[in-house]
């Protein structure tokens, strides 16, 4: 530990870290340059089971223009210092805004917040990554534009520019976020900035409406990545339907998201149900309605006994499925009939729509997300065990009903070891469903946060040896991840690496890449 | 080694020549809009703080009369489950604002 500064990056020297603070200083100007503990405060804390030392920055850049970037990079090449990018910081669960190693230099993009276009017509936007969704919702209200916003839960402090390049979902028909980005500019390590697709092309007007330019398709290697700083980014936006149809449907034994998934499945692939849909266990959704300590106390992981009881007070099923409908009122009432012939056929399923369930708290915020409305509501889940911990478990499932049914026991056993509980859902992509776990724990209690740590370690290892690959993890856990992908697939990734950034001053650590 | 070495060289010499030359996409940059800032207090506690304080996610704060200087420390460090939030989202001047808006009397709202 030093004086001056509360950290120091890996391998730089006190003195060349003054000089490169220095500079930092000549192109941003005093005030946009942090290094005092005080100022840092906000970008140590993290709900991982670590130490917040692990994750100290040793300082952090506010920069607003592409201009400061390329003067920053000079900077880090000259010093080899390493930055962290972040765009609004708020990835809650996966390591919020601290960097992967101790000592990084955190690049907050968050004061790069213009809205430089949104397209009523075309329906797409052009952002840079400080912009929020908040910020964003607000701006198409403003103006009129009936287009809707497809966002994660932590929406209205999160932004569309972070989510997307860490490859997030979100809960509308656009909810597979990268499918629907079109067109980047990226400052490299070298200064040069790339505008992906047609934006490569001088006088373009189709930057944002054609995703693949011409040649290699080269944004896929921005995102989880480490190989540029995206600095403008464009997305394309639904417009608004005529109407809107949220519903849920419960099941009561956790035997039964087979039944479920097969259902679904055809009609997610058909398109008769255009969204996202999430399969929620009883537990993801208990805490906007339940108090854990009303039920069970003490240690270990919560009963199937106190669930049901959980279920029963609360008018929750075991699974609840949340999905919607969009379009003109015939359109849902042709798809609204094959859904219900559909989920009706076995009797298992209990169907509500808005008439029985508007007043619903836990109906009322999924219905706000599947519509692009700000929400934080789920972030009631932190109330379920208190004191902060939480990382997401969130391994990738084909959407076939068995597959479902052993993740989910799988899940719940090692959990169950570790004393936790499985506060899980599925969120359906087309073929795919993201199973996504908010391991929850108690980061005042060293107990409880080394066991988390071990629990999620275990969850990795017994689900990559079977074969299921995680599709993002917090930054405690990237190397592990990106081990399970095997030697060939990383070393293209160090291949890719070293040509763009051979000097590795470019969040080196992310998705394991150095 | 050398040749790593002259790698690096030429990597700097690179950045040299693209600096000198600036860039021709930043310089098409148009500052047609300038970014986001917040109005007041209010807004910043109707779109962030709101969302969990009204909403039986996180705890009453309005009407409690809490101390401005104790909601910045929250605000900066986070407490618990509720994350921190930087001068990059809410500038020192803003959370001020906020502090005071938050800190009033009900009847003040």
């Amino acid at each position: 530990m030093t004086r001056k500064y509360i950290a120091l990056p890996n391998g730089v020297s006190e003195k060349n870290f003054d000089a490169a603070i220095s500079d930092f200083r000549r192109v941003l100007g005093d005030a946009s340059v942090l290094t005092s503990a005080e100022q840092l405060a906000p970008y140590i804390k993290t709900m991982m089971p670590v130490p917040d030392a692990d994750h100290t920055p040793s300082a952090a850049l506010l920069a607003t223009t592409v201009e400061q970037i390329q003067g920053i990079v000079a900077i880090c090449n000259q010093y080899k210092v390493p930055i962290w990018m972040i765009s609004t910081g708020k990835n809650l669960g996966y390591g919020s805004a601290a960097p992967a190693e101790r000592g990084q230099v955190v690049l907050d993009l968050k004061r790069m917040n213009r809205i430089l276009e949104v397209d009523k017509d075309l329906a797409f936007a052009l952002v840079e990554p400080g912009v929020t969704y908040q910020q964003l919702y607000d701006y198409i209200k403003e103006h009129r534009l009936g287009l809707w916003l497809s966002m994660p839960a932590p929406s209205a402090i999160a932004g569309p520019v972070g989510n997307t390049l860490d490859r997030g979902v979100g809960y509308t028909p656009y909810g597979e976020h990268f499918l629907f980005a079109c067109g980047m500019e990226v400052v490299l390590a070298n200064g040069e900035v790339l505008r992906t697709g047609m934006g490569s092309m001088p006088n373009s007007n189709t930057w944002q409406v054609f995703k693949w330019g011409y040649g290699p398709y080269l944004d896929g290697i921005f995102t989880q990545s480490n190989y540029g700083i995206v600095t403008k980014f464009g997305f394309w936006l639904m417009p608004e339907p005529p109407a809107f149809k949220p519903f849920v449907i419960q099941y009561q034994h956790e035997e039964d998201i087979v039944e479920i998934v097969e259902t679904i499945r055809p009609l997610r692939i058909s398109g008769v149900i255009p969204n996202a849909v999430v399969i929620a266990h009883a537990l993801y959704e208990a805490p906007v309605k339940a108090k854990r300590s009303d039920y069970v106390s003490g240690p270990g992981s919560i009963p199937d006994e106190a669930v049901y009881r959980i279920m029963k007070d609360h008018k929750l099923g075991i699974w609840n499925v949340y999905a919607a409908l969009y379009g003109t009122q015939e359109q849902i009432d042709v798809n609204w009939k094959i859904v219900t012939q559909a989920f009706g056929q076995s009797g298992n399923a209990k169907i509500l729509t808005e008439q029985e369930a508007a007043d619903d708290p836990a109906f009322a915020y999924r219905a706000k997300l599947m519509r692009g409305e700000m929400t934080l509501t789920e972030f009631s889940l932190y109330n379920w065990r208190g004191g902060g911990g939480s990382m997401w478990f969130a391994p990738v499932s084909q959407a076939r009903g068995s597959e479902t049914l052993k993740q989910m026991a799988l899940t719940k056993q090692i959990l169950a070891k570790y004393g936790l509980d499985y506060s899980g859902e599925f969120i359906v992509g087309m073929r795919d469903m993201h199973h996504i776990v908010d391991v929850l724990y108690d980061k005042t209690d060293p107990e409880q946060t080394k066991a988390a740590y071990q629990c999620f370690d275990e969850l990795l290892t017994e689900f990559s040896a079977r074969g299921y690959g995680t599709y993002r993890v917090n930054t405690a856990f990237m190397d592990k991840v990106a081990e399970t992908y095997g030697p060939v697939q990383r070393n293209v990734h160090k291949t890719l690496k070293k040509a763009l950034d051979p000097n590795g001053i470019l969040a080196p650590g992310k998705s394991g890449i150095r | 080694m050398k040749k790593r070495k002259l790698k690096n060289l030429q990597f700097g010499f690179a950045l040299a020549i693209i600096f000198m030359m600036s860039n021709v996409w930043s310089a098409q940059e148009e500052k047609n809009n300038t970014g986001f800032a917040w109005k007041d207090g209010a807004e910043i506690y109707t779109k962030i703080c709101a969302y969990c304080h009204e909403a039986q996610v996180g705890p009453q704060i309005l009407n409690r009369e809490l101390p401005a200087a104790y909601i910045r420390a929250v605000v900066r460090n986070g407490n618990r489950a509720m994350p921190a939030f930087r001068d990059s989202e809410i500038d020192d001047e803003s959370l001020a604002k906020l502090a005071d808006f938050i800190s009033k009397k009900e009847a003040q709202h």
